[in-house]
């Protein structure tokens, strides 16, 4: 047949589809701040929300996962932020000023957490403990149309948020009112409740479907030299619970914190605004890095310590306690030794001290901050059944001691008891996803911007007022936009601009790869910024 | 800025046979799609025509005519006065490769513009005659391999430089003549509509890698023209009436070895004394273009970062879709 | 009237859109008075004056696809120049009207006229119609249009360069009115319209090129019906009648028939008219249509209806070097096809400009008397070029 002319767009009959090896498939990742967060939330999509002016929108997705922003924003110690790919492009994105913009700004609206759904469940569902663990827990049941009772035997909600966070890191008003939204959704709390002396562990069971046991890590961890005598030396937990309670706390001129956690760091800030010399004596060098992160060997957060050092609280890295020094009752101070290797060939810590290093710390009051444990008394009972309807979660399943953490298994709690008591287990979505890294992204789409800090409140040590201030809204919409939604596509249209064969069609949300003509070139999955779309066979 | 369609054509569609990842092909496809079907389209011979009209099937959404390889421009002229002679005011647009442009087209071209026919003329400049198995033309940069221009014992590549085609264009004192690459979509199109919005004589040259020409892979079409520009090799500006209107500022300036080690085309150049020299002339042909345009330092809309940047939609940004941005 | 003047008044009268031309002598009085019209006002055409016949052909090209009636002229080395594009224009199957003013090829350079230029495109795949006087050149280009445009098929009208471009004769030209009656307005079906948009010159494979060319050579065989029959018709318009494949002379019982084309034929009918009156039965034959090869036209005329040719002498203007004359060749294979044993003899003459006298004429009709031959023999050389084929000026 010969033809004067060709019919236009005639070509389609022609299915190039045949000459690939490869074919494109849009897929989505489970971004890597998502991946570290301790609560698994979907910031990816919070900070999507928030940086398109969405801001009561983002605040659900996040609380969908952490009932408490305005609280984490503040004090989680956002590991997210250094996982956060942008690191490799200029600076990590600013998580947690945006999540605490989110927090502030939901209480300054006053929005109400709202119901899943309005079926409401009859087991009704105990809860001990109103620590981040178990009032997270509690969120997600009664959220989901559970019945929830939360005991705590303190007499104010919160657990170590409450006793042992200063209200410098977070103010305690910030904490309560984020804990009534949270209470306001219908759960009964019963504070002054310690199971087993004011309700019986029994009682609880006969009663309750199921019981959730977040109890967290009370009891300091005591120090064992060479001196029992107890006196000037303080657990850094009951010191924080002191000033964090309003009782007064006497400070001699010297004062020694030791340990390199962050009850350590918020036990010297705070005796530092009580007037004394501070000196934290701990094994780990603060600014030593791990894989790559400045201040990831010592165990506190980095920017709390580099807070108490501008605060003026002295360092005293590589060093561990050899025995107390006292001139009669009286402490006069520590010696103290060299150590380099922090854990036995175990891996448990145990600092080994140089003989023939030591040397002498002056302190009037000598705070241990070496470690918590739970205080089992009276729920013996419970934690050693072996039914799958009592649960132990937070601090006091011995998770790392992060409230981000006692948070994300606080949801997991709650999760596993709707499982046992449906029969149905839980869906994890994202334990589907795959990973998405610094090489799947094509930094070429993402222009440099410099990353926004909160301010620094510069004349800070005669109160307890917070010390950062949060971001502005103008630099949470900078910061929630720069963040790259690694493996989330947000219909940039590069693959469908890109594909010389006009393979990629335009869907209402997303794109669908034609594979009757794309030739597996690969220039989309190349050209995605974001990694959403894998090359496979 | 988001200067991206959401709706397209597909003036050229699927079923063409253009080589996985061809940028010509993509280049294409972008500029009749920014321009629309409603033009009349002017080939000239070339790898854009065989693969695009193969076996009597046409990847063709718009009127398209071929006739030879030297006279696409002239054939345009006559398309335009046609039209003006039957009083429509259809736009007549040129398609070329570098042969037809720079070398055996340049003449009707050069006539073209003259004359001050109301056309567009889009070279694709793919930097040598790919359609014939990639021999070296006037585009060729210096020191490639191509089969005419082989590295031997005498020889480093292409001896001669590649020609500057639009200064000689821009020297015909036209309005408007610019270069673009499809590696940077939002000043592509901004220059194709800018072209489309004014009257008279118009020449862009879109840098068009060529995977099988440059030896590169498929996948990094778009990454090696973006290093073009980055490099300084392939400065994208805009003159008009033959003055320099508009660079593209590079945010950073990349070394050539960057752009030159993606590509077969040189890898002659490593390992040897001579090639070393080679590429230390490609990195000053480089600078020198860098200095020309004022690269690094001029005050203009975009740099190779902004016109980079992609705007959010969707999940990934929750932004402009849930608003019901226009179409 | 110029013949070139009248051509471009012709042209006018077809109502051509676009114009474009590159000047050449002797084709350029043509397009200048063209120019002129359309300065004036006259012709409402776009006037292009191209950078080079190569362009000027492809802005016809271009602007006859787009559905415009277009004109260009050339000759010679621009006529060369354009052969890419007119071969183009062919497979394309274009209605382009183009005037060939006949002229030498160089090198040597020369600028006067012989046949050589439009020979050297017979297999572009244009209908080639042969102008024997001015007045056939206008009315020529009338009928090419309405040719071209029936067909599908380019034209290329041939006047000889100087002896019809230059030189003034009394030349009727007819009125729009007439012409536009004759001549409709021009409607292209493959016309690039973006409302119906089509593929013009996409590639072609082994598995469709040949059926392709086939079609065309079908429609430039069956456009020969066409020459005639618009020939006819133009006749019963105009009341003018230039044969429509050929023009016969004295045929009728003529034993010797001299067939040649253009403008020579005015002399070549004087010098029949002399060997008339000397009692010899000599004719001749112009052949008005040289592609498509009019065969069957030429067979029945030189062999049936009262000519009983016994020896044709073939005198033409160009030659296939190496080879022989392109008309005898061509003429002599339609004889032998059709069965016709007939003795055939070439001369070629009048190249670059070079006068075919009435002494030649005659001196060919005597060669071909005398004896039989079948080289490639030159009518007009001078004596001193020692040439034993050398013919005339003796």
């Amino acid at each position: 047949m010969s033809r004067l002319s060709f019919e236009a767009g005639s070509s389609v009959a022609y299915h190039t589809g045949d000459w690939r090896i490869l074919r494109p498939v849009y897929k989505d990742k489970w971004p890597p701040c998502s991946q570290t967060c301790p609560a698994s939330e979907d910031i990816q999509a919070w900070l999507a929300l928030a940086s398109d002016d969405q801001w009561q929108a983002a605040w659900r997705k996040l609380t969908e996962r952490n009932p408490f922003p305005a609280v984490m924003g503040r004090i989680c110690y956002h590991p997210c932020e250094l996982s956060c790919n942008r690191k490799h492009l200029d600076s990590a994105v600013n998580i947690h000023g945006v999540e605490r913009y989110l927090g502030d700004l939901a209480l300054e609206q006053g929005w109400r957490h709202q119901p899943l759904n309005k079926k409401q469940q009859t087991q009704q569902v105990a809860v001990v403990g109103a620590g981040p663990a178990g009032l997270s827990c509690a969120f997600q049941l009664v959220r989901r149309g559970y019945p929830v009772t939360v005991f705590d035997a303190r007499s104010a909600a919160g657990g170590t948020l409450h006793s042992g966070i200063p209200a410098y890191r977070l103010p305690k008003n910030i904490l309560r009112r984020e804990i009534d939204a949270i209470l306001a959704l219908g759960i009964q709390l019963h504070l002054d409740t310690r199971i087993g002396e004011q309700r019986s562990a029994q009682s609880l069971q006969e009663e309750f479907a199921a019981i959730f046991l977040a109890i967290g890590e009370q009891q300091p961890r005591i120090y064992t030299g060479n001196d029992q005598s107890g006196h000037s030396i303080m657990s850094g937990v009951d010191f924080l619970r002191r000033i964090n309670q309003g009782e007064p706390v006497k400070m001699p001129r010297h004062v020694a914190v030791i340990g390199g956690g962050n009850t350590a760091i918020d036990a010297a800030r705070c005796a530092r605004r009580l007037g004394a010399e501070v000196t934290v004596v701990c094994p780990q060098d603060p600014h030593g890095t791990q894989h790559g992160h400045p201040g990831a060997e010592m165990p506190a957060s980095f920017e709390e310590v580099i807070q108490a050092e501008a605060e003026g609280v002295r360092l005293s890295y590589r060093l561990g306690v050899s025995r107390l020094v006292r001139s009669g009752e009286h402490l006069s101070g520590l010696q103290v030794a060299r150590v380099d290797q922090l854990h036995d060939r175990h891996g448990q810590f145990a600092p080994k001290l140089f003989e023939g290093t030591e040397e002498f710390l002056s302190a009037g009051l000598a705070i241990f901050a070496i470690g918590q444990e739970v205080d089992w008394h009276g729920l013996e009972r419970l934690r050693d059944s072996e039914d799958s309807n009592i649960l132990i979660g937070g601090d006091a399943a011995g998770k790392p001691r992060f409230a981000a953490t006692a948070v994300g298994s606080g949801y997991q709690a709650a999760m596993s008891i709707i499982a046992c008591l449906t029969g149905i287990p839980p869906v994890y979505e994202q334990h589907e996803k795959a990973e998405v890294s610094i090489n799947d992204l094509n930094l070429s789409y993402y222009p440099q911007s410099v990353r926004q800090e909160g301010g620094v409140v510069a004349d800070r040590l005669h109160d307890f007022d917070e010390v950062i201030t949060g971001l502005d809204k103008t630099a949470v919409t900078h910061e929630a936009g720069r963040c790259l939604s690694c493996g989330v596509c947000f219909q940039c249209d590069n693959c469908w601009h890109f594909c010389p064969d006009a393979a990629v069609i335009k869907q209402d949300a997303g794109y669908e790869v034609d594979n009757d003509y794309c030739k597996g070139c690969g220039i989309c999955a190349q050209e995605c910024p974001c990694g959403h779309i894998d090359m496979v066979t | 800025m988001d200067v991206r369609d959401t709706y397209r054509h597909n003036v050229l569609t699927s079923g063409h046979r253009a080589c996985s990842g061809c940028g010509e092909a993509m280049a294409a496809r972008m500029v009749t799609d920014i321009i629309g079907p409603d033009a009349v389209y002017i080939n000239a011979t070339g790898c854009l025509q065989v693969f695009t009209t193969h076996n009597q099937q046409s990847a063709w959404q718009a009127p398209w005519i071929h006739s030879v390889f030297a006279n696409a421009a002239a054939v345009a002229s006559g398309v335009e006065a046609a039209m003006r002679a039957n009083g429509k005011d259809t736009p007549v647009v040129v398609q070329a490769g570098d042969g037809g442009t720079f070398d055996i087209g340049l003449q009707c071209l050069s006539g073209m513009i003259e004359r001050g026919h109301d056309v567009l003329f889009v070279c694709y400049d793919n930097e040598a005659y790919m359609n014939t198995g990639v021999q070296r033309s006037s585009s060729t940069p210096h020191a490639v391999r191509t089969t005419t221009s082989p590295p031997g014992r005498l020889s480093e590549g292409k001896h001669h430089l590649k020609k500057d085609v639009i200064s000689i264009i821009a020297a015909h004192q036209m309005p408007y003549a610019a270069t673009a690459t499809v590696a940077y979509f939002p000043d592509l199109k901004a220059k194709v509509e800018k072209a489309m919005s004014l009257k008279g004589p118009r020449f862009l040259q879109v840098l068009s890698p060529c995977p099988l020409g440059w030896n590169h892979d498929a996948a990094q079409t778009i990454q090696v023209s973006r290093l073009a520009v980055e490099t300084g090799l392939f400065p994208l500006v805009e003159l008009e009436h033959g003055a320099v209107t508009g660079v593209m500022r590079l945010a950073r300036q990349r070394p050539v070895e960057d752009y030159i080690k993606l590509q077969g085309r040189f890898k002659h150049l490593f390992g040897s004394k001579g090639g070393a020299v080679e590429i230390r002339h490609l990195q000053a042909l480089a600078d020198a273009r860098i200095r020309r345009y004022g690269l690094l330092e001029a005050d203009t809309e975009w740099t190779t970062d902004t016109a980079n940047q992609v705007q959010r939609r969707g999940r990934g940004g929750y932004a402009r879709v849930s608003k019901g941005e226009s179409q | 009237m110029e013949g070139s003047h009248a051509v471009a008044e012709a042209v006018s009268l077809c109502r051509p859109q676009v114009v474009a031309a590159y000047p050449i002598t002797p084709q350029t009085h043509i397009i200048e008075h063209l120019a002129e019209m359309v300065a004036d006002g006259g012709l409402a055409s776009e006037f292009i004056s191209a950078e080079s016949e190569f362009a000027a052909a492809s802005i016809v090209l271009g602007a006859v696809a787009a559905g415009s009636r277009a004109f260009t002229a050339s000759a010679s080395q621009g006529l060369l120049l354009m052969t890419e594009v007119l071969f183009n224009i062919a497979g394309l199957r274009l209605p382009v009207v183009m005037v060939c003013a006949n002229r030498a090829v160089g090198a040597p350079i020369n600028i006067f006229s012989d046949h050589q230029d439009s020979m050297a495109l017979r297999d572009a795949g244009w209908i080639q119609l042969y102008a024997g006087s001015n007045q056939e050149a206008a009315d020529t280009i009338i009928q090419a249009y309405r040719i071209a445009e029936t067909c599908e098929l380019p034209v290329m009208v041939c006047m000889d360069g100087f002896f019809l471009t230059h030189t003034f004769e009394p030349v009727d030209l007819p009125g729009q009115d007439t012409v536009d009656a004759f001549l409709p307005a021009f409607h292209f079906a493959r016309t690039l319209d973006p409302t119906r948009p089509i593929t013009l010159g996409g590639g072609s494979e082994p598995d469709n090129y040949m059926e392709y060319r086939q079609h065309q050579h079908q429609a430039l065989v069956s456009a020969a019906t066409e020459i005639e029959n618009v020939n006819l018709e133009f006749a019963q318009t105009f009341g003018r009648d230039h044969g429509g494949l050929i023009d016969a002379y004295r045929l009728e019982g003529a034993e010797v028939v001299m067939v040649t084309l253009g403008s020579v034929m005015g002399a070549v009918k004087d010098v029949v008219d002399s060997l008339r009156g000397q009692g010899q039965l000599v004719g001749a034959l112009r052949l008005r249509c040289f592609r498509p090869f009019p065969a069957s036209a030429l067979v029945t005329s030189l062999c049936d209806t009262g000519c009983n040719a016994k020896r044709i002498v073939v005198l033409e203007k160009a030659l296939s070097v190496g080879a022989d004359g392109i008309v005898v060749t061509e003429l002599r294979a339609a004889l032998h096809n059709a069965g016709m044993a007939v003795i055939v003899e070439g001369f070629v003459g009048g190249l670059g400009g070079r006068d075919l006298t009435i002494e030649v004429i005659e001196s060919v009709f005597r060669t071909a008397s005398d004896g039989v031959s079948t080289r490639c023999r030159f009518a007009g050389l001078k004596p001193e070029s020692g040439d034993q084929s050398t013919m005339g000026e003796s």
